[in-house]
């Protein structure tokens, strides 16, 4: 069954609120915002084994890398040549990676009740919300922010007609940020959280054709 | 971290793997908008920036039309000096959008503790990273001294004695309390007495041992700022053959520094070459000295002190050089009788690299001294051998036209004053920017005090005097952008027309200092130029030196006799944009103030 995300985080916070995690659920009333990304073996959620799990925590117009996060899972069964040529992640990679159940334990802890961004973030919860709600019995509760969202609402402004490209070297050369190590978790989670704090805090890029 | 951030580079290469894993884990990562103040000075800075990618400039705290020390892009790490002294001297300014890596505070000073080489790699200033490569740690001792403040030295509590106190009581205060000097208060204000001072009133002027101490203090005391450089302090001490000088902080005194105690902060520091300089005994003693000056310049540059500070320093290094010589080769029954001077660029003291000696003699009307030119000649001969280059034009007391008496040197300058003839005017140019060194001083200003009179009101000679400061072309094109040539020659398209304008207006309006710096201040004080005009001609000045400092000791330092012979050019490749630009502003800043002296001077068609 289909039920929209805002609506079963309605549920999950009635039913957590007074648990363990009951933190989690509190509305966030800071400024920072963990930027997040995992590496999967499929783009369909239903598919999709986690590889690793990157996230830095955002504070004003500091990216916090000192304070990460940097997860690599157990290789799943799944991991086939595919996704090994987009990731280029082999099961040899993953040997001493840690457990799904360990992974999502440090994430919830990282995140917290922050704001969650990503570049196409619904897609990264979603996968993560699959192996969360069996163990946990709920989703991230957490708001998220699209980086593509962000970036469009921006730029829309100084673009006449046309679509925009929301294609993630599009962006980043846009906002002129440095792509630091493309298809690593934590590295298109820095790219991200960089690409983000270019757009809140710099001058709007100006869009050329 | 990541791989953005590039390990291989120095320092971070001097570190072990644990180390680098320390620094990699411990990164976090800033934006900083165009504009934005990365780093300002005063703050407590949050640890070294390593720029990912960016520019950034260091330029001095305050205005924004600030002289710029250094510019730095990507890769290149700025705020370790800022971050290991506690707090930025410079503000750090993003030059364009800047990402930085920041290695806290914290980890630097871990890293420095478990790491000798990359500690001392670190307490270098950022622009002197190749030259201590080349000679490793030597230049770095230098950096510590110069970045010293008084307040890290000893300041002694001073020993206060009311109005009043017997020289008896004083003296034995003092042994008390194991200090060799007291200050005496008397109404609102402090005098020093020394040791010496006591013996010379209880011994020689045969005072009473009950007289009062305060009699015998001398009022007017050397004051420092605390926050001042310790080496200025050492610069007041050897200008003014002083050993103590009184620590103030706006009219509070916090104390005394005694030369005693700069030293000895400075001891392992074998460089400092003003004490060997006044330790001196013998000619070779001095002559080692002197050739120390080049390592000291070295390590100023490359510091990135201030130029006109560098300038003030090796002035009085170098006149304290000249005078020593004096009182070694010239007989003390002669002293009282001559006067030396030193003109040209020493005489205004803007000499940095030991140019060629601009000297002259005057001596009291009827001197009979039958071996003077022989012992002139020697004195040259020795100067010479110190490493200061013997002057083209034969500008130096070995040849006798620069020995003269008082009345011969009036005779002189009024003679040349009234040629229009070309080198004439140069001998002029030089002389009037001459400042006695050693022996009678009196000599050189009666002459001086004269001559200054005789031209009073002379607008002709004025007219004439001040035309060659227009003579050479401003290398601007007529759109104002530099000459596209690929070098240009700093001292006639810059230099010199700032230098001789300002040396004309300064001569016509009696303005005894010499330093073209002070000359400015001097006319904004009488009047005659506006401040920020003066502000503007100083900064441009002060550029053209810096640049053509650095290409010099490049130059010096790649060929083989360590002789460099274009010292004026500037080779424009060698500067980045910004210092382009900033060279290109400067430029139309002397324009427009040669402008100013050919409506001043009618020397326009």
């Amino acid at each position: 069954m289909i039920i929209p995300r805002t609506i079963r985080r309605f549920q999950d916070r009635r039913t957590h609120r007074n648990g363990p995690w009951a933190a989690l659920f509190e509305a966030y009333g800071g400024d920072e915002v963990v930027s997040l990304d995992c590496e999967t073996t499929s783009l369909d959620v239903n598919r999709a084994e986690i590889l690793s799990i990157g996230a830095v925590r955002i504070q004003g117009t500091k990216v916090k890398t000192s304070d990460r996060l940097d997860l690599r899972l157990k290789p799943p069964q799944s991991l086939s040549g595919e996704s090994i040529k987009v990731h280029k992640i082999r099961a040899s990679d993953l040997s001493d990676g840690i457990e799904i159940e360990e992974a999502m334990d440090l994430l919830l802890n990282f995140i917290g009740n922050r704001p969650i961004l990503g570049y196409y973030v619904n897609y990264d919860i979603r996968v993560i919300d699959k192996f969360l709600r069996p163990v946990y019995g709920f989703g991230l509760p957490n708001k998220a922010i699209e980086l593509s969202h962000v970036y469009h609402d921006i730029i829309k402004w100084k673009h006449v007609g046309g679509d925009i490209d929301l294609r993630f070297d599009t962006i980043a050369s846009k906002l002129d940020i440095p792509i630091i190590q493309r298809h690593t978790a934590l590295g298109d989670a820095i790219t991200v959280a960089l690409m983000y704090v270019r757009l809140k805090h710099g001058q709007a890029p100006v869009s050329t054709h | 971290m990541t791989d953005s951030f590039k390990m291989d580079n120095v320092p971070f290469s001097l570190l072990d793997e644990s180390e680098q894993a320390l620094v990699s884990a411990n990164l976090d990562l800033g934006y900083f908008q165009q504009g934005e103040k990365i780093i300002a000075a005063g703050e407590v800075p949050e640890g070294v920036h390593v720029i990912l990618k960016g520019k950034v400039r260091e330029s001095e705290a305050g205005d924004e039309q600030q002289h710029v020390f250094v510019h730095y892009e990507n890769e290149d790490y700025f705020g370790g000096w800022s971050a290991l002294r506690g707090r930025a001297i410079h503000d750090f300014i993003a030059d364009e959008e800047t990402i930085c890596h920041i290695l806290p505070t914290r980890i630097l000073l871990e890293l420095m503790q478990s790491n000798a080489l990359f500690a001392d790699y670190f307490q270098q200033d950022f622009t002197v990273k190749s030259e201590i490569a080349a000679q490793h740690g030597k230049g770095q001792d230098m950096a510590e001294f110069m970045l010293s403040k008084i307040t890290s030295a000893t300041i002694r509590e001073p020993l206060v004695v009311e109005q009043g106190t017997s020289i008896r009581e004083a003296t034995r205060l003092m042994r008390e309390n194991k200090a060799d000097c007291v200050l005496a208060r008397k109404g609102g204000r402090y005098g020093m007495v020394t040791g010496t001072d006591l013996l010379d009133a209880v011994v020689l002027k045969e005072l009473d041992l009950d007289g009062d101490v305060a009699e015998i203090a001398s009022y007017r005391l050397v004051t420092a700022d605390p926050d001042d450089y310790l080496f200025n302090a050492l610069v007041m001490m050897t200008q003014q053959q002083i050993e103590r000088v009184v620590v103030m902080s706006g009219q509070s005194m916090l104390g005394v520094v005694e030369l005693t105690d700069v030293l000895s902060y400075f001891s392992s520091h074998s460089h400092v070459i003003g004490i060997r300089i006044e330790r001196a005994s013998s000619i070779a003693d001095l002559r080692e000295a002197a050739q120390g000056l080049n390592d000291l310049i070295k390590a100023l540059i490359s510091t990135g002190v201030k130029i006109r500070f560098t300038m003030d320093l090796l002035a009085a290094m170098n006149g304290r050089i000249i005078a020593k010589l004096f009182d070694l080769v010239i007989p003390a029954d002669m002293q009282p009788h001559v006067c030396l001077i030193v003109m040209g660029s020493e005489g205004r003291g803007e000499q940095i690299m030991k140019t060629d000696q601009d000297n002259a003699l005057i001596y009291r009307d009827g001197l009979s001294w039958s071996t003077m030119q022989k012992t002139m000649a020697s004195f040259s001969e020795q100067l010479i051998s110190f490493g200061f280059p013997p002057c083209p034009g034969n500008i130096m007391v070995s040849n006798p036209e620069w020995v003269n008496s008082v009345g011969d040197w009036t005779q002189k300058l009024s003679d040349w004053a009234e040629t229009c003839e070309g080198e004439a005017q140069m001998k002029l140019a030089i002389a009037v920017d001459a400042k006695p060194v050693a022996g009678n001083q009196a000599l050189f200003k009666v002459a001086r005090n004269w001559f200054l009179r005789h031209l009073r009101n002379n607008d002709v000679f004025f007219s004439h005097f001040a035309r060659a400061a227009i003579e050479f072309d401003t290398p601007l094109t007529f759109f104002g952008n530099i000459k596209d040539k690929s070098e240009l020659d700093i001292k006639k398209g810059g230099i010199f027309p700032i230098v001789h304008g300002v040396r004309t207006l300064a001569l016509e309006h009696r303005i005894l200092s010499t330093n073209t710096y002070k000359r400015i201040e001097a006319l904004i004080e009488a009047g005659q130029m506006h401040e920020k005009d003066g502000k503007e001609i100083a900064e441009a000045l002060s550029l053209f030196v810096q640049l053509r400092l650095r290409q010099q000791m490049r130059r010096v330092e790649e060929s083989e006799d360590g002789f460099d012979p274009t010292p004026n050019l500037i080779e424009l490749e060698r500067l980045n944009k910004m210092e382009r630009d900033l060279l290109r502003d400067a430029l139309q800043v002397v324009k427009s103030f040669k402008k100013h002296l050919t409506l001043r001077y009618h020397l326009g068609g």
